[in-house]
């Protein structure tokens, strides 16, 4: 920071993050958890995401899945570029650059004593286990708890140790799905639109969080639409390119919004008539 | 850390690409502490068949060429097409629009007939191998060149523009070759030179090739506004655009 | 305010003087047939009579590519802050409310101190529009002459200049001008003349309607003809993007040095006609027709740009997208007054 900056922060400055767990979660997933080197406290509300940097090859945003109820930052980086191929070769000890937290949030407070019902397609599980994880250890302040997993194949699927636990309980529904059969696997086939029908809360009254790949979204809209759930009620998270995290770069817009400040969480409601949306 | 090796090689091309490597100068001595160059006949003389980073100058002419870009291919790690002869075929691949006894014929005269010179359709390395980068332009820049290998060298992926020279030419403030009424590839070739033919008044000769979607069905109706025709323009990409 | 007159030698006196002193100055200079913002040499060099320049002197608060950071490579990084003063001569209207709306965009919600300190370090000298280019429409965008933004206003009136200085920094640039004096009622008389003449005047293609109506226009006009019509030719080469005094989209890119243990994370300009603007990792493109990334520019002037700066119509009417097009369909007035053609204007 120099003179002329008047005491302001640098916005595209990151702070360096200290990797103290990793690990794969399929052929593609890194799992990573980070601790600040700030040791300052890092406040954030689940639905948002942080832009994460390697310095010298680039910059991206990344969903947080941990809840602000644990202890650091939990971070999965899919392995699809540049950026995030350098991620995976980093190990305990190295360091990111993190900035943030940006972007809205899942609607935590105002679902309280509603039930939750969370789809979720792929790598879209990531995003919504920071607020499955919160609901969880907020248990009381929420009604229902379901969960439907869609994973294109058995070897996929993420997070299965907790997830199995979570199986377990009964103050959580967890229903998984898989798009191709495999020996090892004797559960549902089918995408997850196909649980839809087995959910067994009062879905028009529900909170239902959404997220997952670009094409998922059109079909389990529909079929919400189909099950009487008002548009008010679902929330969907979504990904788009984005270079600066706060408003300024263009990249990210759909048509008037800004993913990185007005998303990536959207109410569908006021999302639905934005034509670029989905 | 044991520096990666890479090895030099070229095809059918006038080897200006290479020259524009020497041309880095004192930079070249940046380089050759991060890399072990193992072969490279135009600035050494040693050889290997041993190398990480295999970088391709030249088009593919002739059957024997296909078989020594085959092996370099299974030899290296990461296979590098460098400059427009091994990005497009370059110049070359002119050829590709006669008959090609006659082309022979027509270079070399009695001398065609020699077995070395049985010469074929011109193909561009991807069309022969797996091509891992390509380094556009004819000849290179040799400041691209050099933070495109900075890039790969540091484990990133190096950024080579997929969007037309007009970026490049309006963002140096130069005067547009169709307001002149003239011919100029600049809206539909890759950029990443920085524009300089325009900017001395020349038109874009499209020596990078073409961008990945190019607007050509835009051409007829653009060029009638310019009292200009297609065939005009088609006349213009045949020099490093032949298909 | 304080409005003075001055002599045109002693307007070339006071800039001979500047270029002598430490700051940069930069001032409207002839290119071959054209016109260019670049770094001044020499005080008879100034143009301030020039029509439009190719590039705005946005690339002066926004400059094509600029540093961020300094890292190293896997590590830290720091800021790199660049704030040389410069005066910036020659500013048109048009552009200064380019300048002034790229100042809100930048310093609302997260403050972007590079711009901001760069734009705090500079000085402009705007002046009224001596000569109309061939496609400038800023009459009909209401941006033919300008109250605010600028340290100082010029406007030429023959022989001499009026000068309207606005700022701090611009009061004390004035003070140094040998020979200015209080402007009498007849300079005055004068200037208004310039710029009651340019506030119709500057208008080779006449919009339709009043700027102010066109978020309310576009509402309406998502799926209008217009265009898949116009973007069938375009050649996604962001050329209108790039001479647009307010566009102001960028991409961030590393770039490591030869000791690969250091490098800087660069701002360069992009534009949201470029094929690949809104693709993400893994290549799923948001944004892949020609069409939609051609109505996404002109949606972004007339009505998402606005709703950010209270209503102001990110379209300034400098026209320099209409020269810069080669398929000669970017004229957002064209393609406004196309889709005023069936609507009601409210």
């Amino acid at each position: 920071m120099c003179e002329c900056c008047n005491g302001k922060k640098d916005i595209y400055r990151p702070q360096l993050w200290t990797i103290n767990k990793h690990r794969m979660l399929n052929g593609t997933e890194m799992y990573l958890h980070l601790d600040p080197d700030s040791g300052k406290a890092f406040d954030y509300i689940p639905g948002q995401f942080v832009e994460v940097s390697l310095a010298g090859i680039g910059e991206a945003p990344i969903s947080i899945s941990s809840s602000p109820t644990q202890k650091g930052l939990e971070l999965v980086v899919r392995n699809v570029g540049g950026l995030t191929k350098a991620i995976h070769k980093l190990k305990a000890g190295d360091k990111l650059g993190i900035r943030g937290p940006y972007g809205s949030t899942y609607p935590v407070s105002q679902a309280k004593g509603k039930d939750l019902v969370f789809i979720c397609g792929g790598i879209g599980l990531v995003p919504q286990l920071s607020f499955i994880r919160y609901a969880m250890d907020h248990r009381a302040d929420y009604g229902s708890i379901t969960v439907l997993i869609g994973t294109k194949c058995h070897d996929m699927r993420l997070f299965r140790e907790e997830i199995a636990l979570w199986s377990e309980r009964k103050d959580i529904t967890i229903i998984e799905t898989i798009d191709e059969a495999h020996d090892c696997w004797d559960g549902n086939v089918g995408v997850v639109t196909t649980l839809i029908p087995r959910v067994e809360s009062d879905l028009p009254a529900s909170q239902v969080l959404v997220c997952g790949p670009p094409i998922m979204y059109k079909f389990v809209l529909m079929a919400l639409a189909e099950a009487g759930v008002p548009e008010e009620n679902i929330y969907v998270n979504l990904e788009r390119r984005m270079k600066c995290g706060v408003g300024k770069c263009g990249h990210c817009q759909i048509n008037d919004k800004y993913v990185c400040q007005d998303g990536p969480v959207f109410r569908w409601s006021d999302l639905a008539l934005v034509p670029e949306a989905i | 850390m044991t520096k990666p090796r890479v090895a030099i090689f070229d095809f059918a091309c006038c080897e200006g690409c290479q020259l524009q490597i020497v041309n880095l100068e004192e930079e070249i001595l940046n380089l050759i502490e991060l890399v072990d160059v193992v072969e490279w006949r135009e600035a050494m003389s040693e050889q290997s068949h041993e190398y990480d980073i295999a970088i391709i100058e030249g088009s593919i002419t002739r059957d024997e060429d296909v078989k020594r870009l085959e092996v370099i291919r299974s030899r290296a790690k990461v296979l590098i097409a460098l400059g427009s002869c091994a990005t497009s075929g370059g110049v070359n691949r002119m050829k590709n629009s006669f008959d090609l006894n006659e082309v022979r014929t027509c270079v070399y005269g009695r001398d065609g007939a020699m077995p070395h010179l049985n010469t074929r359709l011109t193909q561009a390395c991807h069309e022969v191998v797996a091509v891992d980068y390509k380094i556009y332009g004819c000849p290179i820049d040799n400041a691209e060149f050099a933070q495109i290998l900075r890039a790969l060298l540091v484990g990133k992926k190096p950024f080579i523009p997929d969007y037309p020279v007009c970026v490049e030419c309006k963002a140096r403030e130069t005067v547009c070759r169709y307001e002149y009424d003239e011919i100029c590839m600049g809206p539909i070739v890759r950029a990443g030179c920085g524009a300089p033919c325009p900017s001395v008044g020349w038109r874009c000769f499209g020596c990078r090739g073409l961008v990945d979607n190019p607007n050509v069905q835009a051409a007829q109706e653009v060029m009638d506004k310019y009292r200009l025709t297609v065939d005009d323009l088609k006349q213009k990409m045949v020099l490093f655009n032949t298909k | 305010m304080s409005v003075s007159t001055v002599s045109k030698e002693q307007f070339r006196s006071f800039v001979a003087a500047l270029i002598g002193s430490e700051q940069t100055v930069v001032g409207v200079q002839a290119k071959n047939d054209k016109f260019a913002f670049g770094p001044l040499r020499r005080a008879e060099d100034l143009r301030l009579d020039y029509d439009v320049t190719i590039l705005s002197p946005r690339k002066y608060l926004l400059p094509p590519k600029e540093t961020l950071l300094n890292f190293q490579v896997a590590g830290d990084s720091q800021t790199v802050c660049d704030c040389q003063p410069m005066v910036l001569i020659g500013v048109h209207p048009y552009d200064m409310a380019a300048i002034s709306q790229m100042d809100e965009l930048f310093s609302q919600g997260e403050y972007d101190t590079h711009y901001m300190n760069r734009r705090q370090a500079i000085t402009i000298i705007a002046c009224d529009v001596a000569t109309a280019s061939a496609n400038v429409f800023a009459s009909s965008m209401n941006t033919a002459t300008v109250d605010s933004g600028f340290d100082i206003l010029l406007t030429d009136i023959g022989g001499a200049y009026v000068v309207q200085a606005d700022t701090d920094k611009g009061r004390a640039l004035v003070k140094k001008m040998a020979g200015a004096k209080p402007a009498g009622a007849d300079d005055m008389a004068k200037r208004k003349a310039v710029q009651e003449k340019n506030r119709t005047g500057l208008n080779k293609h006449v919009l339709e309607c009043k700027p102010a109506f066109l978020p309310k226009l576009l509402e309406k006009t998502y799926d209008h003809p217009v265009w898949e019509d116009k973007a069938r030719l375009c050649y996604s080469c962001g050329s209108c993007n790039q001479v647009c005094p307010t566009c102001y989209c960028f991409d961030v890119q590393d770039e490591v040095n030869w000791d690969l243990k250091t490098g800087s994370r660069c701002r360069v300009w992009d534009g949201c006609l470029l094929e690949n603007f809104a693709t993400v990792a893994g290549n799923h493109n948001f944004r892949k027709n020609r069409s939609a990334r051609f109505r996404h520019r002109l949606y972004r002037k007339g009505k998402y740009v606005p709703s950010k700066i209270g209503g102001q119509i990110a379209c300034v009417g400098c026209g320099r997208c209409v020269s810069a097009c080669t398929a000669k369909i970017a004229n957002p007035v064209d393609v406004y007054n196309t889709l005023l053609e069936n609507t009601e204007i409210g």
